[in-house]
């Protein structure tokens, strides 16, 4: 079997295809068996030398036939590495068969697997190219053959008897090979079109979510920095008042500390707090950014607080800022330290996350502290 | 210390770092005589640079490879060292304190700490300035002495905010307080590790001093470090 997903998706259209005609079959080889041969076979009973040998030969095709069943019912095709055996299973039998089958009989009404043999090989070859079954149906009529030549005096009689019992048994297999192979084209194009029917679809659901991935992360920014932009573009607000510049600055810092959250880097918060400085920075802000210790990642609610008074503060910041991150195994805490004025900033969401704010004059010291393992994961 | 004559002399590859360093320890007060060595180490062994009360050492002399090893020296002959490094990296600043000098400063720290530095390290008193305060408050080498709440609480604000004004204010403790607790720091980080001179005189002020006592160096009185 073949891990290629295209693959798999050819295999389970052919196998829907196919079911109805397996079933047919299926049914055709079975009442072949159990209402023509078993008949015979019993007629005959007294005549094979031994008996028991046409019992398994008898047993053994039984036994290919339920597997087809069981695979029918399951909706399956036979598994590449099934096949083989299985056909074996079939030409052992018809071997066992011929090699106890009395002098004089073939073809004759006791020969009852000349007939049956190609109907169970068919069951188990359906799925491969035409070539393959007119390969099995030459070696089980060759085996037929040589026990004719072997065992039967060759006479007018017995060869026509022969011959035309060759017709049916190698003709009617053969027109059900052929419709098989027919459907194998037709499962392969119907295949292709469900193959890119399911690419389509996966692209596009992957495509919705990832519009509602970005709708999330710009949801916050719809509160805050549609508002801001509504108003510069009807006039209400004016761009040369410092508080609306100062929430313009504050808004630039929140979305370059979205479009950093994407980043894959060794240390996120440090990295999102260089943005949230940048800001600062390209206002002419003298900011310095210092950074002691090691700590685990803050989950991304909990880096949000931790970088949100930091970065209002940062916009805010006159013309210098300190910035430093101490961290240790439970412990992190933010501190900047800026000429920005006493602000009123938003408090902390997530449990675990605690803000202090320290007002000298001019100078507003906020710290932002997370207790590690407070917070939800 | 106000009054003292100090003599330091500079050893810095950067001939601007030099004049700078120069600038401010002529606005100091009282002035600071400064002795440039020119990058040379020779300098600072002879001539007028022997007799400098301060030695205010580049570690990055040479790129990429920090001159432990001059420090050691220096530190060994009892000079009163201050490191003024481009480097900022935790575990070089660990080791340079273990080593004995007496402050640590990052170029980004200037005329505000580096003139404090040298005029406390020709007293023979350490000079924590905030970057040092951060490498001291974040070391989680399991050999590190024990700070009390308080002291991690002052090292910690100190390190944030870089002014002692604000941390007093906002712990509401004095100024002195807050140098009382960082000296605090420093003499139980110069009861650790590697014996040096500057190390043990310091420790042994403290003591002398009543700003530690021998309990609180306590269980951390004799560990090794590396």
């Amino acid at each position: 079997m073949s891990d290629d997903p295209r693959t798999a998706v050819e295999r389970s259209t052919r196998a829907q295809l196919m079911s109805r005609l397996r079933v047919g079959i299926l049914a055709a080889a079975s009442g072949g068996l159990l209402l023509l041969c078993l008949p015979n076979m019993l007629r005959d009973w007294a005549v094979y030398e031994p008996a028991w040998a046409q019992v398994v030969s008898f047993a053994a095709l039984a036994g290919v036939l339920c597997v087809e069943g069981v695979l029918v019912v399951r909706g399956r095709l036979w598994p590449a590495s099934w096949q083989w055996p299985a056909v074996g299973v079939v030409v052992l039998a018809s071997v066992l068969s011929y090699s106890t089958l009395p002098y004089g009989h073939a073809a004759s009404a006791g020969d009852w697997i000349f007939g049956e043999a190609t109907w169970v090989g068919l069951v188990v070859l359906l799925s491969r190219p035409l070539p393959v079954h007119l390969g099995f149906l030459g070696l089980h009529w060759s085996i037929a053959l040589v026990n004719m030549l072997l065992a039967t005096d060759v006479g007018r009689v017995a060869v026509l008897r022969f011959a035309t019992g060759s017709v049916g048994v190698i003709g009617y297999p053969l027109c059900m090979a052929v419709t098989a192979a027919a459907f194998r084209g037709i499962a392969r194009s119907a295949a292709a079109a469900k193959w890119e029917t399911e690419r389509v679809a996966v692209a596009e659901a992957a495509a919705a979510q990832s519009h509602l991935r970005r709708r999330q992360r710009f949801a916050d920014l719809d509160l805050s920095t549609m508002p801001l932009l509504e108003g510069l573009a009807s006039g209400r607000l004016d761009p040369a008042d410092p508080r609306v510049r100062r929430d313009c600055a504050v808004e630039a810092a929140r979305m370059r500390r979205l479009f950093a959250e994407v980043d894959v880097v060794p240390n996120r918060l440090l990295h999102e707090l260089r943005h949230c400085a940048e800001v600062a920075d390209r206002k002419g802000v003298l900011v310095e950014l210092d950074a002691r210790g090691r700590w685990p990642e803050p989950p991304l609610p909990v880096r949000r607080d931790l970088t949100e008074a930091p970065l209002t503060v940062l916009a805010t910041a006159a013309s210098w800022a300190r910035v430093t991150v101490v961290g240790g195994p439970d412990l992190v805490s933010v501190n900047v330290l800026a000429d920005c004025g006493p602000l009123d900033l938003p408090r902390p969401a997530t449990p675990g996350v605690r803000l202090e704010t320290f007002s000298a004059g001019e100078r507003l010291w906020v710290e932002v502290r997370w207790q590690a393992g407070t917070s939800p994961r | 210390m106000a009054g003292r004559h100090i003599t330091a002399v500079i050893v810095d590859d950067h001939a601007a770092i030099a004049a700078g360093v120069r600038y401010w320890c002529e606005r100091a007060d009282p002035p600071i005589e400064l002795i440039d060595a020119r990058a040379r180490m020779a300098n600072v062994w002879t001539g007028p640079g022997a007799a400098a009360d301060v030695v205010i050492f580049d570690l990055e002399l040479v790129p990429k490879n920090p001159a432990f090893g001059e420090l050691r020296l220096l530190v060994d002959e009892g000079r009163r060292v201050v490191v003024y490094s481009q480097h900022a990296d935790s575990g070089t600043v660990l080791r340079c304190v273990n080593l004995g000098a007496l402050a640590y400063l990052t170029k980004t720290e200037g005329p505000e700490h580096l003139v404090p530095a040298i005029q406390a390290a020709a007293d023979g008193r350490p000079y924590t300035a905030p970057s040092l305060g951060g490498v001291l408050i974040a070391d989680d080498d399991p050999s590190r002495p024990r700070l009390s709440h308080r002291e991690a609480e002052v090292l910690r604000a100190w390190f944030a905010s870089s002014s002692k004004e604000l941390v007093a204010a906002r712990l509401n403790i004095s100024v002195k307080t807050v140098d009382t607790h960082i000296e605090r720091v420093r003499v139980k980080y110069a009861n650790v590790g590697r014996a040096a001179r500057t190390k043990s005189e310091l420790v042994t002020r403290a003591l002398h001093d009543g700003l530690i006592t021998l309990a609180d160096l306590g269980d951390d009185a004799d560990p090794a470090r590396p």
